[in-house]
């Protein structure tokens, strides 16, 4: 059982509050993501667990054990950086091998179990090369390899993927997504990627100055937020205000009071060419597999987005009739901000 | 119409600025201290090629000794130094209070002339210096530290000298490691002292052998200090050169102390650059 209990972390570097006081459990297993804009705490919590950075209080348990007074070197915690951190002057093998040494494990299991571990990641035959000769992605994958390669009780990522292009990027997230289950290993993984942070995660937290603002399975935190920081977020979104009359801007009817602030993602906003339609269309961008546009419903600024449904595009300024495909959603937490209005 | 220059003789010109300056300013003293060494173009006297000015240093006793004592003062005291400079140099990695008070302080030799350094130290520790004045009250008695048979006045200011110097070579290169290089040692399960082992002092390495020779080649052509502080006998080579040279005019025998004292240096300049050609591979700034 590798399952992570943090009670009442905190941790402030002089003047500025990284983490506010905390409290988080990863259960056995789980792929749980931390998200939030860079500053946010998320590197802070996740090095505070690997024992880099030292809590200002609370305790942190890893499989049952207070590890919060030990050196990280007792903590049996598996830690992937974004800058990958080989270490130059040794070996892929060496590199991978480490963790081993350092465990006094005998020569003829290092040398199988580093064999295992780089089989793993598809690098076995790289073994005897130097970091500077292999390229980012691989780089990378030798830094999860030396991570795993200790069974480690958690496997920390501190966005290990953020330093690659975007197509190696998406690729390895895969990859990383199939080891992890392969290995049912408890995995912390620190983004400021939206996208990735869905692609991967059980559950996702959502940080934002030191505090968790909210916590969900990726599908129901992107459906149905609570609050309005994570639904901007996680993807794109429209805030919109119920008007006085307790409708849309544009009209539409909606279950939600006057004054409540909902979301509507933008691939809900259905357009449809209509003379008498209330929308007129500012601008588009054609982005390949969707297209984007800005429409000026009722004088509300509205986010829609085509997801290769193979309609004709609808050029700027064409009037459009609206049609949403899902209830608008209502943020609970409805901070009220003037909505920038369409001359 | 632009006349095309040979690819051949552009190059040559394009060299020449950086390469002849080398040439004229580094490599051609040392040639002519060569020729020199075996009696061509030699001031004085030209009587043609000769080994008799190596022959008169390998084959007197007091300059063989000179040679072994030059050698010592190389050897020594930057092992001292070295021994005192990588631990303050991890030490002032690290972060204590009143760092930035001492990181300024451990600095100050650095600015005062090595002649000033034999100075101080031949006051303090000098039979009926400072140190000896403080200490006999107490019925303590110094050994003899200035002038004496080990030349430990000399190791004292060459090391006072040389400490600041390494330590601030060394802890850049200290400095320059990745943090989470160190970080990601530690994780794995390495404590502080395997960090240091396994990967400070490989990565530092380049540093730390930069900074020996340095103070070593400095050590082998000492010349103020051991003649200040240094025993009567023997005397290192550098006083042997001046006598020979100001006093004797006897201008071969210098060219030839002062080859082998820079071979000896060559010689451990190549062995730094096979100690660390290695690591240097590993940094990215050389292909094998």
């Amino acid at each position: 059982m590798s399952t992570i209990e943090i009670n009442d972390v905190a941790k402030t570097f002089g003047d500025v509050t990284a983490v506010a006081p905390l409290d988080l459990k990863v259960g056995d297993g789980e792929f749980l993501t931390l998200l939030g804009p860079s500053g946010c705490g998320k590197t802070t919590l996740m090095r505070m667990i690997a024992g880099i950075t030292l809590p200002d209080r609370g305790s942190i348990k890893i499989a049952g054990r207070d590890v919060a007074a030990l050196p990280p070197e007792r903590r049996n915690v598996g830690l992937v950086f974004q800058s990958y951190a080989l270490f130059p002057h040794m070996t892929v093998g060496a590199n991978v091998g480490f963790g081993l040494k350092m465990r006094r494990v005998s020569k003829a299991e290092t040398t199988e179990r580093v064999r295992a571990a780089l089989a793993l990641v598809d690098l076995e035959p790289l073994a005897a090369r130097f970091p500077r000769e292999l390229s980012g992605g691989q780089q990378q994958r030798v830094a999860l390899a030396r991570a795993i390669v200790i069974e480690p009780d958690v496997l920390l990522l501190d966005e290990p993927l953020s330093n690659l292009d975007a197509k190696l990027r998406e690729h390895l997230r895969e990859d990383l997504r199939v080891l992890q289950q392969r290995l049912r290993v408890t995995a912390i993984y620190v983004t400021h990627d939206q996208a990735e942070a869905m692609a991967l995660a059980d559950r996702i937290i959502v940080m934002r100055a030191g505090k968790v603002v909210e916590e969900g399975a990726p599908v129901a935190l992107y459906r149905a937020p609570r609050t309005r920081f994570a639904a901007e977020f996680l993807g794109q979104t429209n805030v919109i205000e119920i008007t006085t009359s307790g409708t849309l801007p544009w009209g539409d009817a909606v279950r939600a009071p006057a004054g409540a602030v909902v979301s509507i993602r933008p691939e809900d906003v259905i357009l449809r060419p209509d003379e008498q339609g209330a929308g007129r269309v500012l601008g588009l961008s054609f982005q390949g597999a969707t297209v984007e546009y800005r429409v000026d419903l009722g004088g509300t600024e509205v986010r829609a987005r085509d997801t290769g449904t193979g309609a004709p595009i609808l050029p700027e300024g064409t009037t459009v009739a609206v049609r949403l495909n899902a209830e608008p959603h209502r943020l609970s937490d409805a901070p009220v901000r003037r909505l920038v209005s369409v001359p | 119409m632009i006349r095309r220059l040979p690819h051949g003789l552009v190059a040559t010109l394009l060299v020449l600025p950086a390469g002849g300056y080398l040439a004229l300013f580094f490599g051609l003293p040392l040639v002519l201290a060569l020729l020199g060494s075996f009696g061509i173009y030699t001031r004085g006297d030209d009587g043609g090629f000769t080994l008799r000015h190596y022959a008169d240093l390998f084959g007197t006793q007091a300059y063989r000794d000179g040679l072994m004592f030059s050698s010592y003062l190389a050897i020594v005291p930057t092992v001292v130094s070295l021994a005192i400079s990588l631990p303050l140099a991890v030490a002032l990695g690290q972060t204590f209070p009143g760092r930035r008070l001492f990181n300024a302080l451990y600095k100050v030799p650095l600015v005062v002339p090595g002649i000033v350094a034999a100075f101080i130290v031949m006051t303090l520790f000098d039979r009926g210096g400072m140190a000896a004045r403080v200490l006999a009250p107490f019925g303590l008695d110094l050994p003899k530290l200035v002038r004496d048979d080990w030349a430990i006045g000399v190791v004292i200011a060459t090391a006072w000298k040389a400490v600041p110097f390494m330590t601030l070579i060394i802890g850049g290169s200290l400095g320059s490691i990745p943090k989470d290089v160190l970080s990601a040692a530690r994780t794995l399960g390495a404590g502080p002292w395997a960090v240091f082992l396994r990967i400070k002092l490989p990565l530092a390495l380049p540093g730390i052998t930069a900074a020996f020779l340095l103070t070593f080649i400095g050590g082998m052509g000492s010349f103020a200090v051991p003649n200040l502080l240094g025993p009567v006998y023997p005397l290192p080579l550098s006083v042997h050169m001046y006598v020979n040279a100001f006093e004797r005019n006897n201008w071969g025998l210098v060219a030839a102390m002062g080859t082998v004292l820079s071979l000896i240096s060559v010689a451990v300049l190549l062995l730094y650059y096979r100690a660390t050609r290695s690591l240097r591979s590993a940094y990215g700034g050389e292909h094998r």
